[in-house]
């Protein structure tokens, strides 16, 4: 059984249609690559399924479903539930991490606070409770001298540290979902990696299924399980890792990946080279 | 002449660049660099944000003054020029910055936005600049009927396409292309990339590139500079510095560039550590790295 089954999902903005019949399935515990370029839907998609899509923009869902199962074993239609259950399954059964943890974090409260916030509304726990669980995500989310962070503000942390906080605070409520949209795109490519690596460890340790939303096919191809390839609002292929990066059959996901820069591919030659590119992108 | 023509287009010694932070701490931005660019060569410099790839740039184009050492454009010492001595040094190096959205005047038609650096250094006017701007549109990938449209009608591959015929207009020797790439789609990225090697074997121009993303890097750059707290710890060919990585912290840069491959996935122990600051009190700084030559034209700090 699938934790989470999104079948013919249809959002649109007026006229243009954002994503179009999209289908796929994240089993419990597993890692889905959404991969594709700016407008393909990718994110249009996440918001959907946290039901944040039509909040506040002239987005419609027009078509589809979205089934989850609970941590009770019943599945529900996320799209069908009224905003008063929403507010209970985001941030404890689906929770989401994005881009830029600078705009994420209140700039006001230190980020202690923030975790403890979670846990307060989620987990009805008191003050004292709060903090000390908050405290044991700090640890969780191997934050160094976790003692003098907890009481720091954002602007006083790197952005490495700040996603830490965020991925503390998604995960302080036991989700059995985490949806990260383009979560180490702002980051150094060295702490993109320990985040990668954290998010990666969290998960063997939680049971957390992860829908990593990216651009980057090299953070795919490292973290993945499975992929689903967006282009211009639909799913154009989906597979195993393997099979999208060796085995493309769709001519978008070869283009795309005739266009991706591979570390290693250019041993032994002897000036820069141009990239061959396939299909469409020639 | 023949002195200038054996002399490699820029060359940069010693330099040194600190800013005032608040009381009196100082960020030492760029510690004692020393590099060359050759013609028609492509000098990457990589290293993560706050290394001073920026300000290492806007030194050798002169938005930046060195607090030391010298800066030569084609044999020049342009280090300390005022800025009507530097004028007639500006058309020679010109640059494409990351973000084409704000690059780029919402009001100014593109076609305005090439022709403006071709009217300020005074060379053609009328028809002749109308053609002129047309060809670089042509040069860069774009149809001349595009001149007449505004920015946002353009795609964000397309927006850098116009910077980079704008950057073209005064037929510099040297491009610096600063993050130039790293805004853009997987795809725009290639294509972008493929027209600055064509322009390169085309026009014989020099880039400094700077990025930080070493696939992208390892593609397009003959040479490569890695920069860490304002200084150059390794420098070399791109073989020497890809295959044969001698310092530490160009070991873990390039180890920590996620492979775009599910089988060759390794595990990787969970790092941690930071990048230390490089704000320093008064009086205070850090300690000049020493530069061995390990083989010819590669040089490691000693660890």
């Amino acid at each position: 059984m699938a934790l989470l089954s999104v079948t013919d999902l249809t959002v649109t903005f007026d006229e243009f249609t954002a994503i179009d019949s999209v289908g796929f399935e994240i089993q419990p515990g597993e890692t889905l690559g959404v991969v594709g370029e700016s407008g393909s839907g990718k994110s249009v998609t996440a918001l959907s399924i946290m039901r944040l899509v039509e909040l506040g923009s002239r987005a419609k869902v027009t078509r589809g479903r979205i089934d989850f199962e609970m941590p009770d074993g019943s599945v529900i239609d996320l799209l069908t539930q009224p905003e008063r259950s929403m507010q209970d399954i985001r941030g404890k059964h689906v929770s989401m991490i994005f881009q830029e943890p600078l705009t994420s974090l209140n700039p006001v409260f230190p980020v202690g606070e923030q975790i403890a916030e979670a846990l307060r509304v989620h987990e009805g726990l008191d003050k004292k409770a709060a903090h000390a669980r908050a405290r044991e995500m700090f640890d969780l989310v191997r934050i160094p001298e976790a003692d003098k962070r907890f009481g720091q503000y954002p602007h006083e942390m790197s952005g490495g540290m700040r996603q830490r906080v965020m991925i503390a605070i998604a995960l302080s409520c036991g989700p059995r979902l985490l949806i990260a949209d383009e979560p180490t795109t702002a980051l150094d490519v060295t702490i993109q990696a320990q985040t990668l690596g954290l998010i990666k460890q969290l998960q063997v340790e939680t049971g957390t299924a992860v829908m990593l939303i990216t651009h980057d096919m090299g953070v795919v191809a490292e973290v993945a399980d499975r992929v689903v390839v967006m282009n211009r609002a639909r799913v154009v292929e989906q597979g195993t890792v393997d099979e999208i990066f060796h085995n493309p059959q769709d001519p978008y996901t070869q283009a795309l990946l005739s266009a991706v820069p591979r570390l290693g591919s250019m041993a032994g030659r002897v000036g820069p080279e141009p990239f061959h590119l396939a299909g469409s992108l020639r | 002449m023949n002195q200038t023509v054996a002399a490699p287009l820029v060359e940069l010694r010693g330099v040194s660049r600190q800013f005032p932070t608040d009381g009196r701490a100082r960020v030492h931005a760029v510690v004692n660099v020393s590099l060359q660019i050759g013609r028609g060569e492509t000098l990457a410099v990589v290293g993560e944000s706050g290394c001073g790839k920026s300000t290492l740039a806007n030194l050798i184009i002169r938005l930046h003054e060195p607090d030391e050492g010298t800066v030569l454009l084609n044999g020049t010492d342009i280090s300390h020029l005022g800025p009507k001595a530097m004028r007639p040094h500006r058309r020679t190096m010109q640059v494409v910055f990351q973000d084409p959205f704000a690059s780029l005047d919402p009001r100014v038609r593109v076609g305005a936005a090439v022709a403006e650096p071709l009217k300020v250094h005074g060379t053609k006017r009328g028809e002749e600049l109308d053609e002129q701007v047309a060809e670089l549109f042509e040069l860069v990938g774009l149809q001349r009927i595009m001149m007449k449209n505004f920015p946002h009608q353009f795609s964000g591959g397309q927006r850098q396409r116009i910077c980079i015929a704008r950057a073209l207009a005064l037929r510099p020797e040297l491009v610096i292309a600063d993050e130039a790439v790293s805004a853009l789609d997987v795809s725009v990225q290639a294509q972008v990339m493929n027209l600055m090697l064509d322009l390169q074997n085309e026009l014989g121009l020099s880039y400094l590139f700077i990025s930080h993303d070493l696939a992208v890097v390892e593609r397009i750059a003959h040479r490569v500079a890695v920069m860490y707290l304002g200084q150059i710890v390794e420098i070399g060919s791109r073989e020497q510095v890809f295959s044969d990585p001698r310092h530490s912290y160009t070991a873990k840069l390039i180890d920590a560039v996620p492979i775009a491959d599910p089988r060759q996935r390794t595990e990787r122990p969970l790092l941690t550590g930071e990048i230390p600051s490089p704000v320093w009190p008064a009086g205070e700084g850090p300690e000049p790295v020493e530069l061995i030559e390990v083989e010819p034209g590669h040089l490691v700090a000693k660890e």
